[in-house]
């Protein structure tokens, strides 16, 4: 599935899901807590100063420019509430990522609507029958075709046994009714033309000018040097069904979100 | 799904082949499968195409940047194209050929951060230790999880840093924290299904054999920590793991005894973990002295005997050569100068200890240091020239310990060594022959006395190690001439190692935040633009 961009009206769902306790603890350290953290207001407030003041760098909703994407969880996850306040008030050495000589209070707010753009799905109770959802996975939605869990599955997608730590709920709900809406690294569908004559069709985990790293659907790694390549076809949509949002009930699609966000190799209540 | 519609021609040659038990017992060939190239460490590869005629023009093919990376401490495997490392509670896997990342694992969950030394192969499977000590089974080619075994408590001081020791159809591990307090182990699990086979405690409990050495101290503190990968004999079937300090590493007056397992060599047997023999390097040790060196196996004449050897250069400064089928201790020699607290070690492998050489509350001067004559950076064997390759520290410390018990479980030590200013430690890479314990020849390094880094050693005559400068160096491996070096820019905490792909070796090194390869220097040839068409 794609890693979707999160539109903002999505966020209400983080924010709502921040009240919830904790199933997975990302690397972060917990030292100075955030005020703010959970407070529905707070984190509204945060996000207008952030599309006044950082998305000039940072993007509109997180996804990055001139900073760093600080949507999708690789960066801020492992930050603490601390590391991320002390970077918006002093700004980071080396970077230009400016100090911001405003009240504390503002810069808790920030954050906490930092966090609320890549807070794991998993952190949320996300309603929906996660049993029913497994059986959408393994069944009528055909995901453990190119998805798999706990090594049952394909493996043209990308792995889904953390996808409830490593995905937001919005991430995940636009995964599946949007695939095409942003291409995952590693995941772009490609065919190969060799100078040999000789055809591969895959997804690529890589490309430069000089060499393509191909997995193809029959789960071979093809590692190519371009030296020996004579045509490249990049698929920019993606190779996932585009179709879900007919294809599954509304309740269909709830209870596959239900499973899908309770996915951690570490998650002992999950559905087996 | 949608199936793709397209013809699935085969290309290049695709990456389908599983690595076997019989081929890890081949290693290293081509291919480099096991922490220490082969399963008894000696990390001597049998390439020569750079050799000690051509290494001078050696050059670096490619780099890999971690970006979360402070000090990797791997040695990378590779196998059918592919190299696998680990950055702590993170797996890559690169093409070998280019350097260019296909995938990456990262347990997002895990609560510690410490260091990580590498993976274990097997089949399709790739295996790796978070710092909290799970163990964690991904699949080859795509990096996508198969299982995840918690085999430790962390909330207990325990972690985990080693690379696994795979063999036959199991994975096997230890554990960290020994300066802690905790109660070190080996376990085995299955391959297939991560369900537990066995474990061995390195601290007997209560009743249990060697439990008189440790009067009536609590077995779940007495440390005996197995951070380091173990080595392999197939033939005997036997596993041969270090075991680090007992706990309170300075404070010993509450655990009168030898303490056994703790600073010893455990053999056990592959398939149940039972305790064939062991050897203790240091009784009752308070200095921190790890026995954490990997053992090296090697098969040669010893007195006028072909034996199954043990050689293990310990932390307390003795060079030490055991029979590996019986544990008989055969032969103990010093391989550094500055040594204090032992004149020697008798007929039966038992250091004669000098006085005053027991942590005070003031502090005494022992040598060496804390961080030992050497420590888990690995040293190699070359069969051809039958010398052991050690990084060596010349140093010694003020330890210090205590007044009185420490807490467990906090991560209190009891005391600690500290060097001393007007009297800098400086490594030596130093060749050891195993036979006699004399030094053939060493080769003196400058910097800080900081580094971390191993060694590999080739039939090209060559042995590759870091320096304590952040150079990779070569030497003649007869000699110790100096024939190359390339200055990494970094402090160097991993071992080097070599493989060959397409008919050309390469030899790769981690430096603190980078995966460094190198080959022979061949001119550029020009790669034509290809021909891209991008579908919307």
């Amino acid at each position: 599935m794609r890693i979707p961009i999160i539109p903002l009206a999505l966020t209400f769902l983080s924010v709502a899901l921040m009240a919830q306790p904790i199933l997975a603890q990302p690397n972060r350290r917990e030292d100075r807590r955030n005020p703010m953290e959970g407070k529905p207001e707070a984190v509204e407030a945060g996000g207008q100063f952030f599309r006044a003041a950082c998305s000039s760098c940072h993007g509109a909703t997180g996804g990055g420019g001139r900073g760093p994407n600080i949507r999708d969880g690789r960066l801020v996850r492992r930050m603490s509430s601390e590391q991320l306040f002390d970077s918006i008030k002093t700004g980071v050495p080396g970077t230009e990522m400016p100090a911001f000589p405003i009240a504390d209070e503002k810069i808790w707010a920030v954050v906490a609507f930092v966090r609320s753009l890549s807070a794991p799905a998993m952190e949320g109770n996300v309603p929906g029958d996660e049993a029913a959802g497994s059986a959408i996975f393994f069944g009528k939605g055909g995901c453990s075709g190119c998805h798999a869990v706990r090594g049952v599955g394909g493996s043209l997608g990308p792995d889904l046994s953390n996808a409830g730590i490593q995905r937001s709920i919005g991430q995940l709900r636009e995964s599946v009714l949007d695939p095409s809406a942003r291409p995952t690294e590693g995941f772009e569908a490609v065919d190969v033309v060799m100078k040999s004559g000789a055809r591969i069709s895959g997804v690529a985990k890589n490309y430069t000018n000089y060499a393509i790293q191909v997995l193809d659907r029959g789960g071979g790694l093809h590692l190519l040097e371009k030296k020996d390549v004579q045509e490249i076809t990049l698929h920019r949509k993606s190779l996932m069904p585009g179709d879900y949002s007919t294809k599954l009930t509304p309740v269909e699609l709830q209870n596959l979100l239900a499973y899908l966000s309770r996915q951690a190799m570490r998650n002992e209540r999950r559905v087996q | 799904m949608r199936t793709i519609a397209c013809l699935m021609g085969l290309g290049a040659a695709v990456l389908s082949a599983q690595v076997r038990f019989e081929d890890i017992r081949k290693s290293p060939g081509n291919d480099w499968l096991t922490y220490g190239g082969d399963y008894g460490s000696r990390r001597h590869s049998p390439l020569r195409q750079i050799n000690v005629g051509n290494v001078g023009s050696l050059v670096p093919k490619w780099t890999y940047h971690v970006e979360t990376a402070k000090k990797l401490e791997a040695t990378p495997l590779v196998y059918d194209g592919m190299m696998y490392f680990t950055n702590t509670n993170e797996v890559y896997a690169l093409d070998a050929r280019t350097g260019r990342r296909v995938w990456q694992y990262r347990d997002e969950q895990s609560v510690k951060q410490n260091v990580n030394r590498g993976v274990g192969l097997l089949g399709d499977r790739v295996f790796f230790v978070t710092a909290d000590a799970h163990l964690v089974a991904l699949h080859r080619k795509t990096g996508a999880v198969l299982w995840d075994k918690k085999y430790a408590d962390s909330s207990k001081g325990y972690m985990a840093t080693m690379a696994p020791l795979v063999l036959k159809d199991r994975v096997i591990v230890g554990v960290g924290g020994g300066d802690g307090g905790i109660r070190g182990f080996v376990v085995s699990f299955s391959v297939s299904t991560g369900e537990e086979l066995w474990r061995f405690y390195t601290v007997p409990g209560k009743g249990e054999k060697g439990a008189e050495t440790w009067s009536e101290f609590n077995a779940d503190w007495g440390g005996g920590a197995t951070w380091m990968t173990g080595t392999y004999d197939p033939e005997l079937n036997l596993v041969y793991w270090p075991t680090g300090n007992p706990w309170p590493d300075y404070y010993g007056k509450d655990r009168r005894g030898d303490n056994l397992y703790s600073c010893s060599v455990v053999a056990l047997d592959g398939d149940t973990g039972k305790l064939k023999w062991h050897f203790q390097f240091t009784p009752h040790d308070t200095h921190d002295w790890d026995a954490q060196s990997i053992p090296v196996l090697v098969d040669t004449e010893f007195r006028g005997k072909q034996r199954k050897l043990l050689l293990h250069p310990n932390r307390n400064g003795f060079f030490y050569v055991l029979d590996r089928v019986s544990g008989e201790f055969l032969n103990a020699t010093p391989f550094i100068d500055k040594l204090t607290w032992a004149s020697g070690i008798d007929a039966k492998g038992r250091p004669v200890e000098l006085p005053d050489q027991t942590p005070t509350p003031t502090g005494v001067k022992v040598c060496p240091s804390v961080r030992g004559a050497s420590n888990w950076m690995s040293p190699s064997y070359n069969p051809d020239t039958q010398l052991l390759y050690v990084p060596t520290l010349e140093q010694c410390d003020n330890v210090v310990t205590s007044t009185k018990m420490p807490e467990p479980g906090k991560g209190q030590a009891g005391g600690g060594g500290e060097q001393f200013p007007a009297e800098p430690g400086k490594f030596y890479m130093r060749a050891i022959d195993p036979k006699t314990g004399e030094r053939r020849w060493e080769y003196p390094m400058t910097g800080p006395a900081t580094m971390w880094a191993g060694t590999v050693s080739t039939a090209g005559g060559l042995l590759f190690f870091g320096d304590d400068d952040g150079q990779l160096v070569a030497l003649d491996a007869k000699t110790g001439k100096h024939l190359w070096h390339y200055n990494m820019g970094q402090k160097l905490t991993a071992s080097p190692m070599t493989f060959s792909l397409d008919g050309k070796q390469y030899v790769s090194i981690a430096s603190a935040t980078d995966m460094f390869t190198f080959g022979l220097f061949e001119a550029a040839v020009s790669v034509p633009v290809v021909k891209e068409t991008v579908v919307p």
